[in-house]
């Protein structure tokens, strides 16, 4: 039987699946890998680990579920994830570790070029808001505080160009990882030259500019060999993680939206044209030529719950976590839709869209003497998900949607799905078990369209079924709406505050 | 009884070649010089029965109360604040181990019932986990009085019961620096310790024992969690860590091969050939050869 193998570089761990052409999983596995923080606002990762990490994965699936199922390879289609930099010397070297999306060390020359006239045109033709996540800040970085490195380095990667890189010899970036850097032009697709200038690099520095459904010419033989591979399996370089999500849960043009719920998280459309917000609260990355996914992502989804959890939570067996969790939203179910009045801002780790605050920090808000632990816990879900809101409240102002679809581990819970429904007012689906492989789907559907079995990725989207659906219901949306209506004013109101707090937590 | 004082010559230590001094020591009077901040030979463990104590552990200051224990290793510096002991009541046992190292390694001598391998992860332990007081550890007070009243009695068998009350201080220390080091609840957390020390001694050949015992739980439900939160077993991580290094060093034109293979852990340059063979298809000198020459150069 044909299959397709998809490859996703995710913030902390590949996961490799196997799908046969139909879209049925085969089998999948995953590895993780380590961030490193040198720094509190540092967050690195070594590119070696990561791909010796793909190579003994994929060698071991391909050795357990693929080979003795007579399973032949097809494709093998690469997503990750985005704003990664990777800087290598002349002989493709890594020079030091990747920067990955979470660093924040580049807040300064973030903040200074989002204030400037540059910074808004930047904006408008990278789709990219200008954050120190984005690759263009990051070298900006590395030019005015590392200059050795800067100099050694060759080129600026990104981590999944260096992966195919080691496996193949190309240099290639695809289009909607290329679109996360905050130096392409969505327009024209090509690298913008006034933010080259900016970062004080020429193109030369970036790899190659190729479309999501480019294969280099050939992997190694020596890779070849030891995976078991034949000569005619492509590699597809794919996607990112955000824009693969979207399509494998079936969102295509008006109508549908999705929202990822895994540590972090983000609402996403797609759709033909870019939506120009002018106060950048959204972001426009390419799917392919043409099609843009905008939205907004969240610092604070799954690791705020977490972070509720190990402080809080009943741990009755040594780091047993999912129990702890499974007992907090039990807990949580005892109390009325809004708390009795208890509101929660989730912002522990700063916030993205849509009100783009680094200093932004937690709050409990309206706490009163008959509050419990269980209305602490029940506040905590609703203050994340009313952060959703707030992006999709911002995305609605440019495009209309009346369905959700979630995705990602904490949209597994019920409890969780339905009280998104509820305070979105509109139908949540979601795929029957699907968990987190929604990435993996979408660069199936890729892989699949590269083939001809679809005629281009609208048609492949059509072809998702989410049969699961949570209603909203109106009691419940009501509520929800008088306590969002505080938590959106204090999100702004604080403004000041937020900063006076950041400052001395700075300090300390 | 007040005072009681072991010291190696005494006939009552004849039977107990290891023990180098025990002591139960009350203070009525403060005397100067009483307790010299000085690097300490031997392993120290101080109990405070009575009063409260301000002590210089390798230029950290503690200040002990009643129940604390204060763990010395041998070649620390140790001594009081004034350099002087004040006025209460502590109980402290010195030890001379067969072998403790600097990074871990540790024999304890044959009067210990430990076995080697839990002896090898006590020590890791001891070495890695810079702790030098735990507080609130009441039941190191009864290990040091039952100690106290088998030398007081001698009753038959005592000798034997005094090395298992050692032995079962050292295991009751692991256990409860463990707990100190893991919250026992964020197990990634946990882990990204665990691997900062892994890579700081990469070369050590590492066992799954020593391992779970950094992170505080047994070698099955560790193996378990390991594999749940990275999807390898704990020697097949650190089989990724070490050749991931490899990698960066074969990179590097200034380093051999073969010192490559025993810096990151593998047991020879055939054991680091065979396993990154097997794994990327290449050995180590042709993958070297392949990935720096400047055919490879970038232009």
């Amino acid at each position: 039987m044909d299959c397709i193998i998809t490859i996703e570089i995710g913030t902390g761990a590949i996961r490799v699946v196997a799908f046969d052409l139909q879209g049925k999983m085969l089998g999948s596995s995953k590895g993780a890998y380590p961030t490193f923080h040198a720094r509190p606002d540092f967050s690195e990762q070594d590119p070696e680990q990561i791909f010796i990490t793909m190579l003994y994965l994929l060698k071991n699936f391909l050795n357990e579920k693929v080979h003795p199922q007579k399973h032949e390879v097809v494709s093998i289609c690469f997503s990750s994830a985005m704003h990664s930099v990777l800087p290598i010397d002349r002989y493709g070297v890594p020079v030091g570790n990747a920067i990955v999306w979470s660093d924040n060390r580049a807040k300064k020359e973030a903040n200074d070029l989002k204030n400037s006239d540059l910074g808004k045109v930047l904006y408008k033709e990278t789709g990219t808001p200008i954050h120190p996540m984005s690759p263009l800040n990051k070298i900006t970085w590395l030019k005015n505080n590392d200059k050795d490195r800067f100099l050694a380095t060759k080129k600026f990667l990104s981590l999944k160009t260096y992966i195919i890189q080691q496996l193949t010899g190309e240099y290639v970036i695809d289009h909607s990882v290329a679109s996360a850097t905050g130096m392409l032009n969505i327009h024209t697709l090509k690298w913008e030259a006034d933010a080259l200038k900016h970062s004080g690099i020429k193109a030369d520095k970036l790899a190659d500019l190729v479309s999501v459904f480019y294969s280099p010419k050939k992997i190694k033989k020596e890779y070849r060999a030891s995976l078991g591979l034949h000569d005619k399996v492509k590699i597809i370089v794919g996607s990112s993680d955000g824009c693969m999500a979207t399509l494998g849960a079936g969102v295509w043009g008006d109508g549908k939206a999705t929202v990822t719920l895994e540590e972090s998280g983000a609402v996403r459309v797609i759709g033909k044209e870019v939506l120009q917000d002018e106060n950048q609260r959204i972001f426009n990355y390419l799917l392919t030529e043409g099609i843009y996914v905008s939205g907004g992502p969240t610092n604070n989804a799954g690791s705020v719950f977490e972070w509720y959890a190990k402080q809080f939570g009943d741990f009755k067996k040594a780091f047993d976590m999912e129990d702890c969790m499974e007992d907090l939203i039990n807990q949580a179910s005892k109390v009325p839709a809004g708390s009795e009045g208890l509101i929660f801002l989730p912002y522990l780790q700063g916030e993205r869209a849509p009100i783009w605050n680094p200093n932004a920090r937690a709050v409990y808000f309206g706490l009163n003497i008959k509050h419990e632990q269980q209305h602490l816990v029940r506040a905590t879900i609703e203050g994340i998900l009313y952060a959703f809101y707030n992006i999709g409240k911002t995305l609605e102002e440019h495009r209309t949607y009346t369905s959700l679809s979630a995705n990602g581990t904490f949209a597994s819970y019920p409890f969780w799905t339905q009280m998104m429904a509820d305070i979105f007012n509109k139908p949540v689906h979601i795929k029957p078990g699907s968990g987190s492989d929604s990435v993996a789907y979408g660069s199936f559907l890729l892989g699949a369209t590269e083939i001809g079995l679809h005629k281009n990725l609208n048609e492949a989207a059509e072809t998702v079924k989410l049969p699961d659906s949570f209603l909203p219901q109106q009691q419940h949306h009501k509520v929800y709406m008088k306590h969002f209506a505080i938590f959106e004013k204090l999100s702004l109101k604080l403004f000041d505050e937020f900063e006076a707090i950041a400052e001395l937590q700075n300090n300390n | 009884m007040n005072q009681y004082f072991l010291k190696k010559e005494c006939k009552e230590l004849h039977a107990f070649p290891h023990i180098v001094e025990f002591a139960l020591k009350k203070t009525n009077t403060i005397q100067f010089d009483s307790l010299k901040k000085e690097a300490c030979e031997f392993v120290r463990f101080y109990y405070i029965i009575d009063g409260r104590y301000d002590w210089i552990i390798e230029e950290q200051h503690h200040v002990l109360y009643p129940g604390d224990l204060a763990i010395i290793l041998p070649g620390q510096n140790f001594g009081g604040e004034k350099d002087l002991l004040h006025i209460g009541t502590i109980s402290w046992v010195w030890l001379e181990l067969q072998q403790l190292e600097r990074n871990g390694k540790m024999a304890m001598g044959i009067w210990s019932g430990l076995t080697e391998s839990e002896c090898a992860t006590i020590g890791k332990i001891l070495l890695l986990i810079n702790c030098q007081v735990l507080s609130k550890l009441k039941e190191a007070g009864i290990i040091f009085q039952n100690i106290h009243n088998e030398f007081l009695e001698q009753e038959i068998g005592y000798v034997t019961r005094i090395n298992q009350l050692l032995d079962e201080l050292f295991i009751l220390l692991a256990r409860q620096l463990n707990r100190h080091n893991n919250s026992r609840r964020d197990f990634p957390q946990a882990f990204t310790k665990l691997e900062q020390t892994l890579r700081t001694d990469l070369s050590h050949q590492w066992t799954v024992e020593e391992m779970a015992a950094l992170v505080g739980l047994g070698t099955t439900a560790f193996s378990e969690k390991v594999k749940n939160f990275t999807g390898f077993s704990p020697l097949n991580y650190l089989i990724n860590i070490r050749i991931s290094e490899a990698l960066k060093l074969l990179k590097r034109i200034d380093v051999q091969i073969t010192d490559i293979a025993l810096d990151v852990g593998f047991y020879s340059s055939q054991h680091f050939a065979t396993t990154f063979k097997k794994l990327t298809g290449y050995t180590p000198s042709e993958f070297r050869k392949k990935h720096i020459t400047p055919n490879n150069e970038i232009f």
